[in-house]
């Protein structure tokens, strides 16, 4: 399929194609070939992620993915783990705000395997589930909370920020990791709902790519999956519509041990699958993207005001996408130097809009980044579920990058102007703390001040 | 529930089919007139080419006091050339769509480029620009020496980055340079200027001691022609091939905590150093590492994790830190994770019955066979991208390796056994010569792991 006027002609032409099929049960199937390397991907999105949870289980879609690997019927313990590595296969499973997947890349002799054992979690897993497994995961959720997020510096700061953005009772207000305190609640009936409610194959999409005969491969989904129930007590999300602009602006300010300042904002910005957020995303390469970008070229090289600076966009489909600005500070350059630059820069790009220049660039890396993603067979499985599953098409998959290019630079302007502002972000400011002493005495006053502090 | 599971049909665990044959890429090797070696490999369907470079600028070479001159140099190659200033370049790169890194290490230094094969004729033009007439500008490393200054708290405050930098103090000699920070201390930079990196890099960077790496679907290019006129215009001298010094380290068993009062958890980092690639023993070292702590089904995952879930994952490996054709190079042997802090004490205790009880008994045939089918069965997946590919072949290079180094070990790997395997990752691995560094919180930590009796235990601040 043709990929435009785009630096890789033939990359997206050389047979990029999907098929899509759907069984009884209404389990959506999109096969796509390519014979280059012996190997296969299965992806499996399931439509729930954290958007899906409700207030005191905040972290259950994760947790739950965790127990997906502790056996079913005819799995043993670690035997998903097991079976997938020792046939040479590698495999995971990721939570987000709005799915949940599972993937194994194997050896195109090993696909069938893949595909016995995805249908055996989706349709036993309550035969294996228990408390011990629960009990385990637990610990090991709130560990890879705690690695992740509680012990770096600046780990909690994504989920403060999203907490801003997203208002109480909103969909999105809290991350898929969750609380400690949600996470120690959950039970295992809990867990059980879960499945019940979200895992069945008409609230799925299933993926296979690479050297597939796709004949056998349908036959194989027919015969592993097929059997498997549908069920549709699926709950609408909550929604998670929200005003184009916030109206005001947000702030926090965080007092923590962290090694320097930092100023970091989310701006509100259009939901994934709209023109707009493909000019949001230009938008923000342009002005955070990478070492000739405007904030970087302002704070790093000339002002030298920031050790590092830039944009990344997390694109939602549920509910407005969220542009991240993230600046450490150099030295002892204080919040307020840097924020009034990067309002400065914000406000003259709404002004002046990009450069043909800058276009290019902004274009030619995203282009870039879409190659490598379809690069490989899991990422081209991995994007056919992401537009199956949030936009109803796969497809979509495999024009994506012609529609980043197809963007102009008035778009990406009218953007800037409607969304880059002051009012439409919440602020997080961190004001680096001094280390905790050790002492016993100073760890009892510090405690009463953070109490204190948090009132 | 049960209801579901009567109205499921349930089969039989599938057979294989018949494997299809994969092999790990063979290059083609030439050099160029200027005497820079290149090798390169046609990988069909990867439009995203790969291209690394191996310059031989170890971190031995660095002048005394300069630690670090390596790494701002390999930044400032990213800076202005001849042709470009700093922004300049930066944005040539970027329209391009092409990404240029470059980082210092113990072998020497590497650059990679990674750009869309149309546009590779201009990226590498603009990489042989870096290479043959970096600008070196004074503001642009006073920019770059400052904001490395900048970072050092950073890499300071991150629990993992702390704990690497503890152990190499631990392991090494004090007048090794391995004893000290890759990137340099804050005391070292601050005394590097442009001169001092001009210099670094007259003395140590020049085609004829360098290796360029080219992969990717090399479909109607013609690379003799473009690394001619690019890589090709780059000039330099020859230099004497370069001693490479034994690397020494003092693994005799002790604890090092380094202090961070109210940590929730403990960063661990185990390790000691041992065979690099050109031992016999590499491949069985590979297997037996593996099945200690290669994945979350592997002995130290199987407790820690799995049946006790004091940690998200613990993991054990080899890294190569430098080779020597003669083969007196060495590798980093070494277990992390991150344990919860109050459980810190059981999973020390946990994690050293694991090793003593794999001493005792030894592996069984059918970890070692899972082993080996997860180890060479991934291989076509691990090298589906072009940069995977690139990214071995100039290791391989930097190591003194032959080109059929990896596919190679394959067959090693397939040929090992269960004892070979044992006994491998028994000697990497001994219970009483290990480096433990632990950063955390002394106050909860220090009295358990005492009393776990594994080494001396001595606390550093953080």
């Amino acid at each position: 399929m043709p990929m435009g006027h785009t630096a890789t002609a033939e990359a997206g032409s050389g047979g990029l194609t999907a098929t899509e099929h759907r069984l009884a049960n209404g389990l959506r199937v999109v096969l796509s070939e390519d014979h280059l390397t012996p190997v296969a991907a299965v992806c499996l999105w399931y439509d729930v992620g954290s958007r899906h949870e409700v207030k005191g289980r905040t972290g259950l879609a994760h947790l739950f993915e965790h127990l997906m690997f502790q056996g079913s019927k005819q799995v043993h313990g670690n035997g998903h783990f097991e079976l997938v590595q020792g046939a040479g296969g590698s495999l995971n499973g990721t939570t987000s705000f709005e799915r949940t997947n599972y993937f194994e890349t194997m050896p195109t002799h090993q696909l069938e395997l893949a595909l016995w054992l995805e249908a055996d979690r989706m349709g036993s897993l309550l035969a294996a589930l228990d408390d011990e497994s629960m009990e385990n995961q637990r610990d090991v959720v709130k560990n890879e909370r705690r690695q992740r997020y509680d012990n770096v510096p600046y780990g909690t700061a994504f989920e403060k920020l999203t907490a801003l953005m997203y208002p109480e009772g909103h969909p999105y207000h809290h991350t898929p990791i969750g609380s400690m305190d949600d996470l120690d609640a959950a039970t295992l009936e809990d867990a059980r709902n879960f499945f019940r409610t979200y895992y069945a194959p008409n609230n799925a999409v299933l993926s296979i790519v690479g050297d597939i005969d796709p004949q056998e491969t349908r036959a194989w989904v027919e015969k592993y999956f097929g059997s498997i129930p549908g069920h549709d007590g699926k709950p609408a999300p909550r929604d998670g519509a929200l005003p184009d602009v916030i109206g005001g602006q947000l702030r926090e300010v965080v007092e923590e041990e962290v090694p320097a300042r930092a100023l970091m904002a989310a701006y509100r910005l259009p939901e994934d699958g709209t023109r707009a957020c493909d000019a949001a995303d230009l938008a923000l390469t342009v002005l955070g993207g990478g070492e000739s970008s405007r904030l970087y070229n302002r704070l790093v090289r000339r002002d030298r005001t920031a050790v590092a600076a830039g944009f990344g966009l997390l694109r939602l489909a549920g509910a407005p996408s969220l542009g991240w600005l993230d600046v450490k500070t150099s030295g002892d350059v204080e919040v307020p130097v840097i924020e009034a630059a990067v309002d400065e820069e914000l406000a003259r790009f709404a002004e002046e809009g990009p450069t043909a220049e800058e276009m290019e660039r902004a274009q030619a890396q995203l282009e870039r980044e879409w190659l490598d993603r379809l690069g490989t067979v899991a990422g081209r499985a991995d994007e056919l579920c992401r537009f199956a599953v949030l936009f109803g098409d796969p497809q979509l998959a495999l024009t994506a990058v012609r529609r980043v290019l197809e963007v102009t630079a008035e778009e990406v302007q009218e953007i800037a102007k409607a969304r880059l502002r002051p009012d439409n972000r919440a602020v997080l400011v961190y004001e680096p703390t001094a280390p905790a002493e050790a002492d016993t005495e100073t760890d009892t006053e510090t405690a009463e001040n953070a109490e204190e502090a948090g009132r | 529930m049960t209801e579901q599971l009567a109205m499921m049909d349930f089969h039989p665990q599938p057979q294989a089919g018949a494997p299809k044959p994969w092999a790990f890429p063979a290059p083609q090797r030439g050099t160029l007139d200027n005497g820079l070696t290149v090798l390169h490999c046609h990988r069909p369907g990867q439009q995203v080419v790969a291209v690394e470079i191996n310059l031989d600028a170890p971190l031995d070479a660095e002048p005394k006091g300069l630690d670090g001159v390596s790494t701002i140099m390999a930044r400032a190659f990213n800076e202005g050339t001849d042709k470009h200033s700093a922004e300049e370049f930066a944005a040539e790169l970027e329209r391009c769509g092409a990404t240029m890194d470059a980082h210092a290490d113990h072998p020497g230094v590497r650059v990679s480029l990674e750009v869309p094969v149309s546009r590779l004729p201009k990226a590498l033009a603009l990489l042989a620009d870096a290479l043959r007439a970096p600008a070196f500008a004074d503001s642009e490393i006073e920019r770059l020496v400052r904001n490395r200054l900048d970072e050092i708290p950073h890499e300071s405050a991150n629990p993992a980055r702390r704990a690497a930098k503890e152990l190499s103090r631990q392991l090494f000699p004090a007048d090794a340079r391995m004893s000290r920070p890759r990137q340099g201390t804050e005391e070292t930079v601050t005394a590097i200027d442009a001169a001092a990196v001009r210099a670094f890099y007259e003395k140590h960077v020049r085609p004829a001691t360098a290796t360029a790496v080219v992969v990717g679907d090399l479909t109607g290019v013609d690379l003799a022609a473009l690394l001619a006129d690019t890589l090709g215009a780059w000039t330099g001298d020859t230099a004497e091939p370069r001693p490479v010094p034994p690397v020494i380290a003092d693994d005799s068993g002790r604890v090092v905590i380094v202090d961070r009062p109210g940590a929730v958890q403990t960063q661990l980092l185990i390790g000691r150093i041992g065979p690099d690639r050109h031992d016999r023993v590499w491949a069985a070292q590979i297997l037996g590492t593996y099945c200690l702590g290669g994945t979350l089904t592997s002995r130290l995952d199987r407790v820690l994790r799995e049946e006790k879930g004091y940690t998200y994952g613990v993991r054990s490996f080899a890294q190569v830190l430098r080779s020597a054709p003669d083969g007196t190079g060495a590798s980093m042997l070494a277990i992390s994770g991150s344990v919860d802090t109050p459980n810190t004490g059981p999973a020390l205790d946990d994690l050293w019955q694991v090793l003593r009880t794999l001493a005792a008994e030894g592996l069984t045939d059918a970890e070692r066979d899972t082993a080996v089918q997860n180890l060479v069965g991934v291989a076509p997946l691990k090298f589906e991208t072009a940069a995977a590919v690139a990214g071995t072949l100039a290791d391989q290079v930097e190591q003194h390796l032959p080109d059929d180094f990896q596919a190679h070990l394959y067959r090693q790997l397939a040929a090992t056994g269960t004892v070979e395997a044992t006994a491998a990752v028994v000697s990497a691995f001994p219970a009483d010569r290990l480096v433990t560094i632990l950063v955390g919180d002394a106050a909860a930590i220090e009295e358990p792991v005492k009393a776990l009796n594994i080494g001396e235990v001595t606390v550093v601040a953080g």
